[in-house]
């Protein structure tokens, strides 16, 4: 049985997304092809199916690019094409039916998550710290504190801003489902704005089909969810930043981009007292319902476009509780962290 | 052991026996007299439809061509011994000239035509958007035939979709939806109609349908939502992305002028079931004038102008249209010719079972709605469901009623009637071979990289589906 090394495997997979893409190019077609998900991804993905001995659903995803293949007019690039279609084809058929040993690593995600970060970060890549944090725990201070003190950009509802003027929508009638409601308070950061996730405006039946059109017939926040995607994986080739909620950690693991994920977070109790001392004319029931509103909701916005629990400490780098280190301790906490594992 | 010997015993003389009862009882002809055995063949190109693909996917995609001749020639040849070579030729001539090939130019023409149009615009392919698409589809399936709605929706559905990565259930419930249920409002929608029509049911009748549609509509469309949105959801979850990035979508039309062809093969459908009823067009026995083939077998005017209007539609389509709009569609001729090749067989060999059904269909004792429904379903299923839906319509005029639909087969109580038809145009969706689209967009999807269902796996989406609506539909509309 022939050894395959991960750079063989990835080579394999490579060519075949690059015979897919070949395909796809000759017939001109605009009806989709078989690796929809660009090169990078699609070859960890085949990578993957290979070393977990699966080469059967390679085998099936090939079947579909011969279907398209077989269709290839020109008969002469047709028979190149299926010549180079068999070859792989071979290559798959010798793959072991299992070449990795069982382990509970998971190699891609170790990757990203190495602990020396110095090794995590190429030299080309950008610095990004994604937090998650839960209602009222200090996060946003927390957040803008640290990319103070590491004098990188900070991003929260900016990021919302700049998804709406690439959508072209106006504000009244969108709400920004990925981060909470706070307000600039200049030299004492960000504070906490009422109400937050208020009710949008109700759209007339003219401004939905205008919408159905400007959201390419998806949901608002959908498309929303979608651009700021986009917006992410562009922002994190050009800078350093520190971005708060907004499924940002899940976005760049999807994309395999480095980036380090910090989940703050602190007793229920703590935080509705905190909220509290920040706006005394509060109700402290209406505080309860508030956080726990809050927190439930962007939980249910974190569930659906990412399928994981948010308050799940085991997807983050580092998670906290707040409350034993206070604002700048933990802010202090992670810097410290920081220049110990880029040493 | 002597169980299993008594029933293999009893297996055997089932298949050796023909069917002397029937034929005691109606005359001599082949149709009378035909063997269950001679199925077989049928029941072998169904076989290896279903498998081959799975087991030997290189060999069979080489080899269907043969597949078929070996089993049409495995009915045509112990036919031909048994009744002679001039039934047998008249059998195969009469399926392949009156049956077969208006078929497969209908076909033909609509996926010339409908393969002409593209629709441009980034819509994301989501559970509203395929919703949206799902019941434009199967309404416009009233209006210009299964197979036209099917062909002119199915490229925009697989376009939208083409940034995901879990789509084969959404050309399931296409299948169902757009390429059979959407059918029964109009004899246009479904050919069975249309020769319901041609025997006197009232052009608008089927209309009467709608509260059936409607029903199955949504429920089929509620389960679907929520099927579509939760693989949607794992798409998006796995980081799968539509391309929005340009802000808003303009939706537009290309090879827009190509409606008018499909208007024309519309018309030609409709033409084929109105003619042959006008004077002009029967000779002085009232017999349909057409040219004599063999035997008794003749290719009727009605039908040749039909297949005339249509090879021309297809053709100015093909004279009118830029290339570009093609490429774009990934048009080729891989689907129809697949559809072309296998079917040339199913004709073929499914006979035996027709020419059974036709002699067995009336002494079924099938007196009520609901059981017209399920066995004209069922049937409709494997065979085609043309004749299938005549069997039980002529079985149905012929019980006597006094009350309902004036038709020349006889008086047909509306519920029987909305039963019989319901039937064959719903249950055409339970298997690949059920109704013509249903292969084609199967070919269609394998095409352009969606993993559609074998023919097994399509089975069970229907099984877990189709027959649970279906049920439904007997207790609201057909059972009491």
């Amino acid at each position: 049985m022939t050894q395959f090394s991960e750079r063989d495997l990835k080579k394999l997979a490579g060519s075949i997304y690059d015979l897919d893409e070949k395909v796809y190019n000759i017939l001109g077609s605009s009806l989709g092809r078989v690796f929809n998900s660009g090169k990078k991804r699609a070859v960890i993905y085949m990578v993957s199916i290979m070393a977990s001995g699966k080469g059967y659903v390679l085998r099936n995803e090939m079947a579909l690019i011969s279907n398209m293949a077989r269709t290839i007019p020109n008969k002469e690039e047709r028979k190149k094409v299926m010549i180079e279609y068999d070859q792989l084809l071979h290559q798959i058929m010798e793959l072991p039916t299992n070449q990795m040993t069982v382990d509970i690593l998971d190699e891609d995600l170790a990757k990203l998550k190495t602990i020396r970060l110095k090794h995590r970060f190429d030299e080309e890549d950008k610095f990004i710290i994604c937090i998650e944090r839960t209602y009222g725990c200090g996060g946003t201070g927390i957040g803008f504190a640290l990319a103070d003190a590491l004098q990188i950009n900070y991003y929260d509802d900016e990021i919302f801003d700049e998804v709406l003027k690439r959508l072209e929508a106006e504000k009244k009638y969108n709400i920004d489902h990925g981060g909470f409601s706070y307000k600039n308070a200049g030299t004492e950061g960000y504070q906490y704005t009422e109400p937050a996730f208020k009710a949008e405006e109700k759209p007339t039946l003219k401004r939905k089909f205008e919408d159905f059109s400007r959201y390419h017939g998806l949901p608002k926040r959908d498309a929303q969810f979608f651009n700021q995607s986009h917006l992410l994986c562009d922002m994190a080739k050009e800078e350093d930043f520190v971005i708060m909620g907004h499924c940002a950690d899940i976005i760049l693991k999807r994309n395999h981009i480095p980036h380090l994920s910090i989940l703050l977070t602190a007793p229920f109790e703590l935080r509705v007292q905190r909220i509290l001392k920040v706006n005394p004319n509060m109700d402290e029931k209406h505080v309860r319902k508030l956080v726990k509103q809050q927190d439930e909701k962007y939980g249910q916005y974190y569930r659906f476009f990412t399928g994981m629990d948010w308050e799940d400490p085991s997807h983050y780098d580092i998670a906290v509780n707040c409350s034993a280190y206070g604002v700048q301790g933990t802010v202090d906490m992670i810097q410290h962290l920081l220049k110990r594992n880029f040493e | 052991m002597k169980k299993l010997y008594c029933l293999l015993s009893a297996f055997m003389m089932i298949l050796a026996n023909p069917m002397t009862a029937l034929a005691s009882q109606s005359g001599e002809s082949a149709a009378e007299t035909v063997p269950i055995w001679l199925c077989i063949p049928f029941a072998g190109l169904l076989l290896c439809i279903a498998i081959l693909p799975l087991i030997k996917e290189e060999w069979w995609e080489k080899n269907k061509p043969y597949a078929v001749i070996f089993w049409s020639l495995l009915f045509i040849i112990p036919f031909a011994v048994m009744y002679g070579a001039g039934t047998a030729t008249e059998t195969v001539l009469e399926c392949m000239i009156n049956d077969y090939m208006t078929f497969i130019v209908l076909l033909f023409g609509l996926f010339c035509v409908a393969g002409n149009i593209t629709l441009e615009g980034d819509l994301a392919g989501s559970p509203r958007v395929n919703i949206i698409m799902l019941v434009l589809g199967t309404l416009l399936s009233s209006v210009i035939g299964t197979t036209g709605s099917s062909m002119l929706m199915v490229r925009p559905v697989i376009k939208a979709n083409s940034w995901r990565k879990r789509r084969s259930h959404i050309m399931v419930f296409f299948i169902f939806l757009v390429s059979n249920i959407g059918g029964c409002l109009t004899p246009i929608g479904d050919p069975p109609l249309l020769m319901g029509f041609s025997r006197g049911v009232p052009f608008f009748w089927s209309l009467h349908l709608f509260p059936v549609l409607l029903f199955n509509m949504i429920v089929i469309l509620f389960v679907f939502y929520w099927l579509d949105r939760r693989n949607y959801r794992k798409d998006i979850a796995e980081g799968l992305m539509p391309d929005i990035s340009k802000p808003g979508t303009t939706i537009s039309i290309k090879g827009l002028h190509n409606l008018i062809f499909l208007v024309m093969i519309i018309a030609a459908v409709i033409l084929s079931g109105v003619l042959p009823d006008m004077p002009m067009f029967q000779n002085a026995a009232g017999e349909v004038l057409g040219i004599p083939i063999f035997g008794e077998v003749r290719l009727t005017i009605p039908a040749l102008i039909e297949v005339a209007m249509i090879l021309l539609a297809a053709f100015l389509s093909f004279k009118t249209t830029s290339v570009e709009i093609r490429k774009k569609n990934h048009f080729t001729w891989g689907a129809i010719q697949e559809v072309a090749v296998l079917f040339v067989g199913i004709f073929i060999t499914m006979q035996p079972a027709l020419m059974i059904l036709k002699v067995m269909g009336p002494n079924l004792g099938i007196s009520h709605p609901f059981q017209m429904f399920w066995v004209t379903g069922a049937l409709s299923s494997f065979l085609d469901n043309t004749p299938t839906y005549l069997v039980f319509l002529t079985t149905a005029g012929s019980m006597s009623f006094a009350q309902g639909i004036t038709t020349t087969l006889g008086v047909i109580p509306v519920k029987m009637l909305m039963a019989i038809s319901c039937g064959a145009v719903f249950m055409g969706a339970n298997t690949y071979i059920g109704n013509a689209p249903n292969f084609m967009v199967k070919s269609i999807s394998d095409e352009n990289g969606i993993h559609m269902p074998s023919f097994f796996g399509y089975l069970f989406w229907s099984v877990r589906v189709l027959i649970p609506v279906f049920l439904l539909d007997t207790i609201v509309f057909f059972l009491f």
